[in-house]
Protein backbone atom coordinates (compact mmCIF):
# COMPACT_ATOMS: atom_id res chain seq x y z
CA UNK A 1 0.00 0.00 0.00
CA UNK A 2 2.89 2.34 0.68
CA UNK A 3 3.73 2.04 -2.99
CA UNK A 4 0.64 4.06 -3.85
CA UNK A 5 0.78 7.84 -3.79
CA UNK A 6 -0.79 9.44 -0.76
CA UNK A 7 -3.84 10.78 -2.54
CA UNK A 8 -4.77 7.43 -4.06
CA UNK A 9 -4.21 5.79 -0.70
CA UNK A 10 -6.67 8.16 0.94
CA UNK A 11 -9.23 7.39 -1.72
CA UNK A 12 -8.88 3.64 -1.35
CA UNK A 13 -8.63 3.66 2.44
CA UNK A 14 -12.37 3.86 3.31
CA UNK A 15 -13.19 1.01 0.96
CA UNK A 16 -10.53 -1.19 2.52
CA UNK A 17 -11.73 -0.27 6.01
CA UNK A 18 -15.33 -1.04 5.09
CA UNK A 19 -14.55 -4.28 3.28
CA UNK A 20 -14.70 -6.81 6.16
CA UNK A 21 -17.97 -5.42 7.54
CA UNK A 22 -19.38 -5.19 4.02
CA UNK A 23 -18.58 -8.86 3.49
CA UNK A 24 -20.40 -9.82 6.69
CA UNK A 25 -23.37 -7.68 5.64
CA UNK A 26 -23.32 -9.40 2.25
CA UNK A 27 -23.52 -12.84 3.86
CA UNK A 28 -26.52 -11.58 5.81
CA UNK A 29 -28.20 -10.17 2.72
CA UNK A 30 -27.38 -13.35 0.83
CA UNK A 31 -28.96 -15.47 3.56
CA UNK A 32 -32.15 -13.44 3.64
CA UNK A 33 -32.35 -13.23 -0.17
CA UNK A 34 -31.79 -16.96 -0.40
CA UNK A 35 -34.70 -17.54 1.96
CA UNK A 36 -36.94 -15.12 0.10
CA UNK A 37 -36.06 -16.82 -3.20
CA UNK A 38 -36.91 -20.21 -1.74
CA UNK A 39 -40.28 -18.79 -0.77
CA UNK A 40 -40.84 -18.16 -4.47
CA UNK A 41 -39.91 -21.75 -5.20
CA UNK A 42 -36.36 -21.10 -6.36
CA UNK A 43 -34.10 -23.84 -5.04
CA UNK A 44 -31.11 -24.22 -7.34
CA UNK A 45 -29.77 -27.17 -5.39
CA UNK A 46 -32.95 -29.07 -6.21
CA UNK A 47 -33.00 -27.84 -9.81
CA UNK A 48 -35.98 -25.62 -9.14
CA UNK A 49 -35.42 -22.42 -11.04
CA UNK A 50 -38.82 -21.07 -12.04
CA UNK A 51 -40.27 -18.47 -9.71
CA UNK A 52 -43.80 -19.23 -8.58
CA UNK A 53 -46.33 -17.70 -6.23
CA UNK A 54 -47.71 -21.12 -5.43
CA UNK A 55 -46.22 -21.32 -1.95
CA UNK A 56 -47.36 -17.87 -0.93
CA UNK A 57 -50.83 -18.70 -2.22
CA UNK A 58 -50.89 -21.92 -0.23
CA UNK A 59 -49.54 -20.21 2.86
CA UNK A 60 -52.12 -17.45 2.64
CA UNK A 61 -54.84 -20.02 2.11
CA UNK A 62 -54.00 -21.63 5.44
CA UNK A 63 -56.70 -21.15 8.00
CA UNK A 64 -54.22 -20.45 10.77
CA UNK A 65 -52.15 -17.92 8.86
CA UNK A 66 -54.17 -14.83 9.61
CA UNK A 67 -54.44 -15.67 13.29
CA UNK A 68 -50.69 -16.42 13.41
CA UNK A 69 -49.86 -13.17 11.69
CA UNK A 70 -52.11 -11.13 13.94
CA UNK A 71 -50.86 -12.95 17.01
CA UNK A 72 -47.22 -12.24 16.12
CA UNK A 73 -48.00 -8.60 15.45
CA UNK A 74 -50.01 -8.32 18.66
CA UNK A 75 -47.23 -9.80 20.81
CA UNK A 76 -44.53 -7.67 19.17
CA UNK A 77 -46.55 -4.48 19.28
CA UNK A 78 -47.80 -4.79 22.86
CA UNK A 79 -44.44 -5.83 24.28
CA UNK A 80 -42.45 -3.19 22.43
CA UNK A 81 -44.94 -0.43 23.28
CA UNK A 82 -44.75 -1.34 26.95
CA UNK A 83 -40.96 -1.48 26.61
CA UNK A 84 -41.02 1.95 24.99
CA UNK A 85 -42.95 3.59 27.82
CA UNK A 86 -41.19 1.61 30.54
CA UNK A 87 -37.77 2.16 28.99
CA UNK A 88 -38.20 5.92 28.75
CA UNK A 89 -39.49 5.97 32.34
CA UNK A 90 -36.56 3.89 33.56
CA UNK A 91 -34.12 6.05 31.68
CA UNK A 92 -35.67 9.18 33.23
CA UNK A 93 -35.58 7.60 36.67
CA UNK A 94 -31.92 6.65 36.28
CA UNK A 95 -31.08 10.22 35.37
CA UNK A 96 -33.16 11.73 38.18
CA UNK A 97 -32.14 9.25 40.88
CA UNK A 98 -28.50 10.14 40.28
CA UNK A 99 -28.02 6.40 40.47
CA UNK A 100 -24.61 5.03 41.30
CA UNK A 101 -22.65 2.77 39.04
CA UNK A 102 -23.67 -0.45 40.75
CA UNK A 103 -27.38 0.35 40.67
CA UNK A 104 -27.17 1.39 37.04
CA UNK A 105 -25.37 -1.77 36.05
CA UNK A 106 -27.73 -4.03 37.99
CA UNK A 107 -30.78 -2.27 36.58
CA UNK A 108 -29.72 -2.37 32.95
CA UNK A 109 -27.02 -4.92 32.35
CA UNK A 110 -28.33 -7.90 34.29
CA UNK A 111 -31.48 -8.15 32.14
CA UNK A 112 -29.54 -7.44 28.93
CA UNK A 113 -27.11 -10.26 29.52
CA UNK A 114 -29.67 -12.86 30.61
CA UNK A 115 -30.74 -15.14 27.79
CA UNK A 116 -34.40 -14.77 26.73
CA UNK A 117 -35.07 -18.46 27.21
CA UNK A 118 -33.86 -18.31 30.81
CA UNK A 119 -36.29 -15.52 31.54
CA UNK A 120 -39.00 -17.65 29.98
CA UNK A 121 -38.04 -20.40 32.40
CA UNK A 122 -38.26 -18.00 35.34
CA UNK A 123 -41.72 -16.91 34.17
CA UNK A 124 -42.71 -20.57 34.06
CA UNK A 125 -41.42 -21.15 37.58
CA UNK A 126 -43.28 -18.09 38.83
CA UNK A 127 -46.51 -18.07 36.85
CA UNK A 128 -47.32 -21.62 35.80
CA UNK A 129 -50.23 -23.43 37.41
CA UNK A 130 -48.04 -24.81 40.18
CA UNK A 131 -45.72 -21.79 40.17
CA UNK A 132 -44.76 -19.56 43.03
CA UNK A 133 -47.51 -16.99 42.49
CA UNK A 134 -50.17 -19.70 42.41
CA UNK A 135 -48.74 -21.03 45.68
CA UNK A 136 -48.91 -17.59 47.25
CA UNK A 137 -52.52 -17.26 46.15
CA UNK A 138 -53.20 -20.71 47.57
CA UNK A 139 -51.85 -19.48 50.88
CA UNK A 140 -54.42 -16.70 50.99
CA UNK A 141 -57.09 -19.09 49.77
CA UNK A 142 -57.66 -17.73 46.28
CA UNK A 143 -56.42 -20.78 44.43
CA UNK A 144 -57.30 -24.32 45.49
CA UNK A 145 -55.45 -26.47 42.96
CA UNK A 146 -52.81 -25.68 40.28
CA UNK A 147 -55.44 -25.91 37.55
CA UNK A 148 -57.35 -22.98 39.10
CA UNK A 149 -54.55 -20.55 38.34
CA UNK A 150 -54.49 -18.89 34.89
CA UNK A 151 -51.09 -20.25 33.89
CA UNK A 152 -48.73 -18.05 31.88
CA UNK A 153 -47.58 -20.99 29.80
CA UNK A 154 -49.79 -21.68 26.85
CA UNK A 155 -52.11 -18.74 27.58
CA UNK A 156 -53.70 -17.45 24.40
CA UNK A 157 -53.33 -13.89 25.60
CA UNK A 158 -49.58 -14.49 25.61
CA UNK A 159 -49.05 -12.48 28.78
CA UNK A 160 -46.17 -14.73 29.81
CA UNK A 161 -44.40 -14.03 26.52
CA UNK A 162 -45.01 -10.31 26.87
CA UNK A 163 -43.69 -10.45 30.43
CA UNK A 164 -40.43 -12.02 29.23
CA UNK A 165 -40.00 -9.44 26.49
CA UNK A 166 -40.64 -6.45 28.69
CA UNK A 167 -38.35 -7.77 31.43
CA UNK A 168 -35.61 -7.89 28.81
CA UNK A 169 -36.45 -4.91 26.62
CA UNK A 170 -37.35 -2.16 29.10
CA UNK A 171 -33.75 -2.16 30.35
CA UNK A 172 -32.46 -2.48 26.77
CA UNK A 173 -34.42 0.57 25.69
CA UNK A 174 -33.23 2.49 28.73
CA UNK A 175 -29.67 1.34 27.99
CA UNK A 176 -29.94 2.80 24.48
CA UNK A 177 -31.24 6.16 25.67
CA UNK A 178 -29.90 6.83 29.16
CA UNK A 179 -26.54 8.40 28.34
CA UNK A 180 -28.07 10.69 25.71
CA UNK A 181 -30.91 11.61 28.06
CA UNK A 182 -28.53 12.39 30.90
CA UNK A 183 -26.45 14.56 28.61
CA UNK A 184 -29.44 16.52 27.27
CA UNK A 185 -31.18 16.78 30.61
CA UNK A 186 -28.03 18.24 32.18
CA UNK A 187 -27.37 20.72 29.41
CA UNK A 188 -30.48 21.82 27.50
CA UNK A 189 -32.98 20.56 30.06
CA UNK A 190 -31.31 22.65 32.73
CA UNK A 191 -31.22 25.60 30.35
CA UNK A 192 -34.97 25.28 29.85
CA UNK A 193 -35.44 25.21 33.61
CA UNK A 194 -33.35 28.35 33.95
CA UNK A 195 -35.56 30.00 31.33
CA UNK A 196 -38.59 29.29 33.49
CA UNK A 197 -39.89 25.94 32.24
CA UNK A 198 -41.14 23.62 34.97
CA UNK A 199 -39.73 20.10 35.27
CA UNK A 200 -42.54 18.60 33.21
CA UNK A 201 -42.19 21.10 30.39
CA UNK A 202 -38.41 20.73 30.38
CA UNK A 203 -38.75 16.96 30.05
CA UNK A 204 -41.67 16.78 27.63
CA UNK A 205 -40.73 19.69 25.38
CA UNK A 206 -36.94 19.65 25.43
CA UNK A 207 -35.35 16.43 26.66
CA UNK A 208 -37.84 13.93 25.23
CA UNK A 209 -38.03 15.34 21.67
CA UNK A 210 -34.25 15.46 21.48
CA UNK A 211 -34.01 11.83 22.57
CA UNK A 212 -36.77 10.77 20.18
CA UNK A 213 -34.37 9.54 17.49
CA UNK A 214 -32.55 7.17 19.81
CA UNK A 215 -35.81 6.04 21.41
CA UNK A 216 -37.51 5.31 18.08
CA UNK A 217 -34.50 3.42 16.85
CA UNK A 218 -34.38 1.23 19.96
CA UNK A 219 -38.13 0.70 19.66
CA UNK A 220 -37.71 -0.57 16.10
CA UNK A 221 -34.95 -2.98 17.14
CA UNK A 222 -37.08 -4.32 19.98
CA UNK A 223 -40.19 -4.62 17.79
CA UNK A 224 -38.35 -6.54 15.06
CA UNK A 225 -36.76 -8.78 17.64
CA UNK A 226 -40.06 -9.63 19.30
CA UNK A 227 -41.69 -10.22 15.92
CA UNK A 228 -39.00 -12.58 14.70
CA UNK A 229 -37.76 -14.46 17.71
CA UNK A 230 -38.40 -18.14 18.15
CA UNK A 231 -37.39 -19.21 21.65
CA UNK A 232 -39.88 -17.40 23.85
CA UNK A 233 -43.11 -18.14 21.95
CA UNK A 234 -41.89 -21.71 21.48
CA UNK A 235 -41.47 -22.16 25.23
CA UNK A 236 -44.45 -20.18 26.48
CA UNK A 237 -46.84 -19.91 23.54
CA UNK A 238 -50.18 -21.67 23.15
CA UNK A 239 -50.71 -24.56 20.71
CA UNK A 240 -52.81 -22.22 18.59
CA UNK A 241 -52.26 -19.62 17.33
CA UNK A 242 -48.53 -20.04 16.87
CA UNK A 243 -46.31 -17.10 16.01
CA UNK A 244 -44.93 -16.85 12.48
CA UNK A 245 -41.34 -17.88 13.34
CA UNK A 246 -42.57 -20.93 15.29
CA UNK A 247 -44.84 -21.91 12.40
CA UNK A 248 -41.99 -21.37 9.93
CA UNK A 249 -39.60 -23.53 11.92
CA UNK A 250 -42.13 -26.37 12.14
CA UNK A 251 -42.43 -26.35 8.34
CA UNK A 252 -38.66 -25.99 8.05
CA UNK A 253 -38.06 -29.17 10.02
CA UNK A 254 -40.30 -31.26 7.77
CA UNK A 255 -38.29 -34.14 6.28
CA UNK A 256 -39.55 -33.20 2.81
CA UNK A 257 -37.17 -30.47 1.74
CA UNK A 258 -39.63 -28.90 -0.71
CA UNK A 259 -41.68 -28.08 2.35
CA UNK A 260 -39.09 -25.43 3.08
CA UNK A 261 -40.71 -23.28 0.44
CA UNK A 262 -43.73 -22.87 2.76
CA UNK A 263 -41.42 -22.11 5.60
CA UNK A 264 -39.67 -19.45 3.55
CA UNK A 265 -42.97 -17.98 2.40
CA UNK A 266 -43.84 -17.58 6.09
CA UNK A 267 -40.43 -16.00 6.69
CA UNK A 268 -41.04 -13.76 3.71
CA UNK A 269 -44.23 -12.58 5.38
CA UNK A 270 -42.31 -11.83 8.59
CA UNK A 271 -39.67 -9.96 6.56
CA UNK A 272 -42.40 -7.96 4.87
CA UNK A 273 -43.83 -6.91 8.24
CA UNK A 274 -40.35 -5.92 9.43
CA UNK A 275 -39.74 -3.95 6.25
CA UNK A 276 -43.01 -2.10 6.77
CA UNK A 277 -41.92 -1.27 10.31
CA UNK A 278 -38.58 -0.02 8.96
CA UNK A 279 -40.31 2.15 6.37
CA UNK A 280 -42.57 3.63 9.03
CA UNK A 281 -39.47 4.30 11.13
CA UNK A 282 -37.59 6.10 8.35
CA UNK A 283 -40.70 8.01 7.35
CA UNK A 284 -41.25 9.23 10.88
CA UNK A 285 -37.57 10.23 11.19
CA UNK A 286 -37.82 12.17 7.93
CA UNK A 287 -41.07 13.80 9.05
CA UNK A 288 -39.53 14.80 12.37
CA UNK A 289 -36.45 16.22 10.67
CA UNK A 290 -38.57 18.23 8.28
CA UNK A 291 -40.76 19.51 11.07
CA UNK A 292 -37.73 20.50 13.10
CA UNK A 293 -36.10 22.20 10.15
CA UNK A 294 -39.41 24.01 9.51
CA UNK A 295 -39.56 25.05 13.13
CA UNK A 296 -36.10 26.56 12.93
CA UNK A 297 -36.95 28.55 9.82
CA UNK A 298 -40.28 29.80 11.07
CA UNK B 1 -33.11 -5.98 48.63
CA UNK B 2 -30.13 -3.95 47.59
CA UNK B 3 -31.26 -0.62 48.88
CA UNK B 4 -28.02 -0.02 50.83
CA UNK B 5 -26.07 -0.05 47.59
CA UNK B 6 -28.58 1.99 45.69
CA UNK B 7 -28.71 4.65 48.35
CA UNK B 8 -25.07 5.53 47.85
CA UNK B 9 -24.61 8.74 45.88
CA UNK B 10 -23.03 8.59 42.47
CA UNK B 11 -19.25 8.22 42.83
CA UNK B 12 -18.60 10.48 39.90
CA UNK B 13 -21.02 13.11 41.15
CA UNK B 14 -22.27 13.57 37.60
CA UNK B 15 -23.50 17.10 37.97
CA UNK B 16 -22.15 18.26 41.26
CA UNK B 17 -23.94 18.58 44.59
CA UNK B 18 -27.14 20.15 43.33
CA UNK B 19 -29.41 17.36 44.54
CA UNK B 20 -31.06 19.65 47.06
CA UNK B 21 -32.83 21.45 44.20
CA UNK B 22 -35.36 18.69 43.63
CA UNK B 23 -35.01 16.18 46.44
CA UNK B 24 -38.59 15.00 45.94
CA UNK B 25 -37.98 13.90 42.36
CA UNK B 26 -34.77 12.19 43.38
CA UNK B 27 -36.57 10.40 46.22
CA UNK B 28 -39.37 9.01 44.03
CA UNK B 29 -36.91 8.14 41.30
CA UNK B 30 -34.96 6.11 43.82
CA UNK B 31 -38.08 4.31 45.01
CA UNK B 32 -38.94 3.47 41.39
CA UNK B 33 -35.40 2.26 40.80
CA UNK B 34 -35.52 0.10 43.92
CA UNK B 35 -38.75 -1.53 42.74
CA UNK B 36 -37.19 -2.09 39.33
CA UNK B 37 -34.13 -3.71 40.89
CA UNK B 38 -36.30 -6.04 42.96
CA UNK B 39 -38.25 -7.03 39.83
CA UNK B 40 -34.96 -7.71 38.05
CA UNK B 41 -33.65 -9.87 40.86
CA UNK B 42 -36.80 -11.89 41.67
CA UNK B 43 -36.69 -14.16 38.58
CA UNK B 44 -33.03 -14.88 39.17
CA UNK B 45 -33.73 -15.69 42.81
CA UNK B 46 -36.51 -18.11 41.80
CA UNK B 47 -34.25 -19.88 39.31
CA UNK B 48 -31.48 -20.04 41.92
CA UNK B 49 -33.84 -21.63 44.43
CA UNK B 50 -34.98 -24.26 41.94
CA UNK B 51 -31.36 -25.06 41.04
CA UNK B 52 -30.70 -26.45 44.51
CA UNK B 53 -34.08 -27.92 45.39
CA UNK B 54 -34.43 -31.68 45.38
CA UNK B 55 -38.17 -31.57 45.83
CA UNK B 56 -40.53 -28.64 46.05
CA UNK B 57 -44.06 -30.01 46.07
CA UNK B 58 -47.25 -27.98 45.72
CA UNK B 59 -48.23 -25.86 47.59
CA UNK B 60 -45.22 -25.19 49.82
CA UNK B 61 -43.38 -21.91 49.37
CA UNK B 62 -39.94 -23.33 50.07
CA UNK B 63 -38.21 -26.44 48.78
CA UNK B 64 -38.72 -29.53 50.92
CA UNK B 65 -35.15 -30.73 50.49
CA UNK B 66 -31.99 -29.47 48.87
CA UNK B 67 -29.51 -31.07 46.51
CA UNK B 68 -26.37 -30.30 44.52
CA UNK B 69 -27.47 -32.71 41.79
CA UNK B 70 -28.19 -29.92 39.30
CA UNK B 71 -24.79 -28.31 39.59
CA UNK B 72 -23.10 -31.73 39.52
CA UNK B 73 -24.75 -32.37 36.16
CA UNK B 74 -23.93 -28.96 34.73
CA UNK B 75 -20.35 -28.87 35.95
CA UNK B 76 -19.63 -32.51 35.07
CA UNK B 77 -16.65 -33.10 32.87
CA UNK B 78 -18.73 -34.06 29.84
CA UNK B 79 -19.76 -32.67 26.46
CA UNK B 80 -23.09 -31.54 27.94
CA UNK B 81 -21.43 -30.10 31.03
CA UNK B 82 -18.17 -28.21 31.25
CA UNK B 83 -17.28 -29.21 27.69
CA UNK B 84 -20.17 -27.19 26.26
CA UNK B 85 -19.43 -24.34 28.62
CA UNK B 86 -15.82 -24.03 27.44
CA UNK B 87 -16.90 -24.36 23.83
CA UNK B 88 -19.42 -21.55 24.28
CA UNK B 89 -16.89 -19.31 25.98
CA UNK B 90 -14.39 -19.99 23.18
CA UNK B 91 -16.93 -19.24 20.45
CA UNK B 92 -18.10 -16.09 22.23
CA UNK B 93 -14.53 -14.80 22.66
CA UNK B 94 -13.72 -15.49 19.01
CA UNK B 95 -16.94 -13.81 17.87
CA UNK B 96 -16.33 -10.81 20.12
CA UNK B 97 -12.75 -10.34 18.92
CA UNK B 98 -13.60 -10.80 15.25
CA UNK B 99 -16.72 -8.64 15.20
CA UNK B 100 -15.07 -5.87 17.17
CA UNK B 101 -12.09 -5.75 14.78
CA UNK B 102 -14.41 -5.63 11.79
CA UNK B 103 -16.61 -2.97 13.39
CA UNK B 104 -13.62 -0.85 14.45
CA UNK B 105 -12.47 -0.66 10.85
CA UNK B 106 -15.99 -0.20 9.48
CA UNK B 107 -16.74 2.60 11.94
CA UNK B 108 -13.62 4.47 10.81
CA UNK B 109 -14.81 4.19 7.22
CA UNK B 110 -18.18 5.66 8.18
CA UNK B 111 -17.11 8.35 10.64
CA UNK B 112 -13.76 9.60 9.36
CA UNK B 113 -14.04 9.34 5.59
CA UNK B 114 -16.38 10.65 2.93
CA UNK B 115 -16.82 8.24 0.08
CA UNK B 116 -19.34 7.06 -2.42
CA UNK B 117 -21.53 4.29 -1.01
CA UNK B 118 -21.03 5.27 2.60
CA UNK B 119 -24.73 5.61 3.41
CA UNK B 120 -25.49 2.31 1.71
CA UNK B 121 -22.72 0.61 3.67
CA UNK B 122 -24.02 2.07 6.92
CA UNK B 123 -27.53 0.84 6.16
CA UNK B 124 -26.30 -2.62 5.14
CA UNK B 125 -24.45 -3.13 8.41
CA UNK B 126 -27.64 -2.23 10.30
CA UNK B 127 -29.76 -4.78 8.42
CA UNK B 128 -29.47 -7.50 11.09
CA UNK B 129 -31.37 -5.08 13.34
CA UNK B 130 -34.16 -4.79 10.79
CA UNK B 131 -34.66 -8.38 9.71
CA UNK B 132 -35.01 -11.10 12.35
CA UNK B 133 -32.21 -13.57 12.92
CA UNK B 134 -34.60 -16.49 12.45
CA UNK B 135 -35.26 -15.44 8.86
CA UNK B 136 -31.53 -15.15 8.19
CA UNK B 137 -30.75 -18.47 9.89
CA UNK B 138 -33.31 -20.51 7.94
CA UNK B 139 -32.42 -18.79 4.69
CA UNK B 140 -28.67 -19.16 4.92
CA UNK B 141 -28.59 -22.71 6.26
CA UNK B 142 -28.44 -24.43 2.87
CA UNK B 143 -25.71 -22.09 1.69
CA UNK B 144 -23.64 -22.79 4.80
CA UNK B 145 -24.04 -26.53 4.24
CA UNK B 146 -22.88 -26.20 0.65
CA UNK B 147 -19.91 -24.05 1.61
CA UNK B 148 -18.91 -26.60 4.23
CA UNK B 149 -19.41 -24.06 6.98
CA UNK B 150 -22.38 -25.79 8.61
CA UNK B 151 -21.77 -28.10 11.54
CA UNK B 152 -18.45 -26.37 12.19
CA UNK B 153 -17.29 -24.06 14.95
CA UNK B 154 -15.98 -21.61 12.35
CA UNK B 155 -19.38 -21.38 10.69
CA UNK B 156 -21.09 -20.74 14.01
CA UNK B 157 -18.60 -17.98 14.87
CA UNK B 158 -19.19 -16.38 11.46
CA UNK B 159 -22.98 -16.53 11.87
CA UNK B 160 -22.84 -15.07 15.38
CA UNK B 161 -20.56 -12.29 14.14
CA UNK B 162 -23.04 -11.28 11.47
CA UNK B 163 -25.86 -10.93 13.98
CA UNK B 164 -23.59 -9.05 16.41
CA UNK B 165 -22.31 -6.67 13.73
CA UNK B 166 -24.90 -3.85 14.09
CA UNK B 167 -24.48 -3.74 17.86
CA UNK B 168 -20.70 -3.49 17.50
CA UNK B 169 -20.97 -0.92 14.69
CA UNK B 170 -23.25 1.27 16.81
CA UNK B 171 -20.86 1.27 19.73
CA UNK B 172 -17.74 1.78 17.61
CA UNK B 173 -19.31 4.59 15.57
CA UNK B 174 -20.18 6.47 18.75
CA UNK B 175 -16.68 6.20 20.15
CA UNK B 176 -14.93 6.87 16.82
CA UNK B 177 -16.98 10.01 16.32
CA UNK B 178 -16.21 11.14 19.86
CA UNK B 179 -12.48 10.45 19.60
CA UNK B 180 -12.17 12.05 16.16
CA UNK B 181 -8.76 12.49 14.65
CA UNK B 182 -7.24 15.09 16.94
CA UNK B 183 -4.95 12.76 18.86
CA UNK B 184 -3.74 10.96 15.74
CA UNK B 185 -3.00 14.17 13.91
CA UNK B 186 -1.20 15.60 16.93
CA UNK B 187 0.84 12.44 17.21
CA UNK B 188 1.75 12.45 13.52
CA UNK B 189 2.59 16.14 13.60
CA UNK B 190 4.93 15.55 16.50
CA UNK B 191 6.80 13.09 14.36
CA UNK B 192 5.53 9.78 15.73
CA UNK B 193 5.53 6.89 13.26
CA UNK B 194 2.33 5.31 12.02
CA UNK B 195 2.66 2.32 14.30
CA UNK B 196 3.42 4.45 17.34
CA UNK B 197 0.42 6.61 16.48
CA UNK B 198 -1.81 3.55 16.25
CA UNK B 199 -0.64 2.17 19.58
CA UNK B 200 -0.36 5.39 21.56
CA UNK B 201 -3.00 7.66 20.04
CA UNK B 202 -5.67 5.80 18.05
CA UNK B 203 -6.25 2.68 20.15
CA UNK B 204 -6.27 4.38 23.58
CA UNK B 205 -8.93 6.79 22.31
CA UNK B 206 -11.09 3.91 21.12
CA UNK B 207 -10.37 1.60 24.05
CA UNK B 208 -13.57 2.10 26.09
CA UNK B 209 -15.66 1.52 22.98
CA UNK B 210 -13.66 -1.54 22.03
CA UNK B 211 -14.20 -2.98 25.48
CA UNK B 212 -17.99 -2.37 25.40
CA UNK B 213 -18.22 -3.80 21.91
CA UNK B 214 -16.31 -6.92 22.98
CA UNK B 215 -18.67 -7.32 25.89
CA UNK B 216 -21.84 -6.84 23.82
CA UNK B 217 -20.71 -9.34 21.17
CA UNK B 218 -19.66 -11.81 23.84
CA UNK B 219 -23.11 -11.66 25.45
CA UNK B 220 -24.90 -11.96 22.09
CA UNK B 221 -22.88 -14.97 21.04
CA UNK B 222 -23.08 -16.67 24.41
CA UNK B 223 -26.88 -16.48 24.54
CA UNK B 224 -27.51 -17.40 20.89
CA UNK B 225 -29.71 -20.46 20.53
CA UNK B 226 -31.60 -20.59 17.25
CA UNK B 227 -28.74 -19.57 14.99
CA UNK B 228 -26.38 -22.06 16.63
CA UNK B 229 -28.97 -24.80 16.27
CA UNK B 230 -29.38 -24.22 12.54
CA UNK B 231 -25.81 -23.48 11.55
CA UNK B 232 -24.18 -25.88 13.99
CA UNK B 233 -26.69 -28.55 13.03
CA UNK B 234 -26.50 -30.07 16.50
CA UNK B 235 -22.81 -30.87 15.97
CA UNK B 236 -21.66 -27.69 17.71
CA UNK B 237 -23.15 -28.13 21.16
CA UNK B 238 -22.85 -24.82 22.89
CA UNK B 239 -24.05 -24.19 26.42
CA UNK B 240 -27.22 -22.44 25.24
CA UNK B 241 -27.98 -25.39 22.98
CA UNK B 242 -27.53 -27.93 25.77
CA UNK B 243 -29.58 -26.04 28.32
CA UNK B 244 -32.51 -25.19 26.04
CA UNK B 245 -34.28 -28.59 26.08
CA UNK B 246 -34.31 -28.51 29.88
CA UNK B 247 -36.19 -25.21 29.92
CA UNK B 248 -39.37 -26.47 28.32
CA UNK B 249 -40.19 -28.61 31.30
CA UNK B 250 -38.95 -31.79 32.82
CA UNK B 251 -36.13 -31.52 35.29
CA UNK B 252 -36.41 -28.13 36.95
CA UNK B 253 -33.41 -28.69 39.20
CA UNK B 254 -31.06 -29.21 36.27
CA UNK B 255 -32.71 -26.43 34.26
CA UNK B 256 -32.25 -24.06 37.19
CA UNK B 257 -28.62 -25.07 37.62
CA UNK B 258 -27.92 -24.44 33.93
CA UNK B 259 -29.56 -21.06 34.27
CA UNK B 260 -27.54 -20.06 37.30
CA UNK B 261 -24.23 -21.20 35.78
CA UNK B 262 -25.13 -19.25 32.62
CA UNK B 263 -25.83 -16.09 34.59
CA UNK B 264 -22.76 -16.56 36.82
CA UNK B 265 -20.41 -16.98 33.86
CA UNK B 266 -21.81 -13.98 31.98
CA UNK B 267 -21.76 -11.88 35.11
CA UNK B 268 -18.11 -12.75 35.77
CA UNK B 269 -17.09 -11.85 32.23
CA UNK B 270 -19.21 -8.72 32.48
CA UNK B 271 -17.66 -7.53 35.73
CA UNK B 272 -14.16 -8.19 34.39
CA UNK B 273 -14.94 -6.07 31.34
CA UNK B 274 -16.61 -3.33 33.39
CA UNK B 275 -13.48 -3.10 35.50
CA UNK B 276 -11.43 -2.87 32.33
CA UNK B 277 -13.66 -0.17 30.82
CA UNK B 278 -13.55 1.77 34.07
CA UNK B 279 -9.75 1.59 34.13
CA UNK B 280 -9.49 2.57 30.46
CA UNK B 281 -11.76 5.58 30.97
CA UNK B 282 -9.67 6.66 33.96
CA UNK B 283 -6.45 6.29 31.96
CA UNK B 284 -7.96 8.26 29.11
CA UNK B 285 -9.12 11.05 31.38
CA UNK B 286 -5.73 11.44 33.07
CA UNK B 287 -4.12 11.45 29.64
CA UNK B 288 -6.34 14.40 28.69
CA UNK B 289 -5.56 16.29 31.85
CA UNK B 290 -1.83 15.78 31.44
CA UNK B 291 -1.78 16.95 27.87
Amino acid sequence: MSLLPRKARNRVAPYLLALPAALLACVFIFGVANGVAQGFGIMPFLDMHTPTLEYYEQVFAREDLLSSLLYSLYLALVSSLIALVGGVALSYVLVKAKAGRVARLAALQVPIMTMHALVAMAVMFAFSGSGLVARLLHLVGLVATPSDFPSATGATSGWGIILVYIWKEIPYLAFCTVSLMRHISESLGEAARTCGADARQAFLQVTLPLCAGAILRAFLVVFVFALGSYEVPFLLGPTAPKTLPVLAFIEFQDPDIVNRCYSMALNGTTTLLCSLATIVYFASIALRDRRQAGGVHA
Amino acid sequence: MRSEKRGRPSPQGTNGPRGSKAPKVTFWARIYLAVHLVLVLIPIAIVATWSVSASWPWPSLAPASLTTRGFETVLADSSTGLGSLWLSIGIAIACAAFTTCVATLGARAICLHTWRGRRLFEFATMLPFLIPGTVFAMGVQVAFIRLGLARSVGGVILAHSIVALPYAMNIMCDVTRAAGRRMEEASLTCGAGRFATLVHATLPGLAPGIASSLLMCYILSFSQYFLTLLIGGGAVRTFALVLFPYLGGGDRTIAGAYGIVFIAVTLTVFLAFELLIHKLRAVEETAYYES
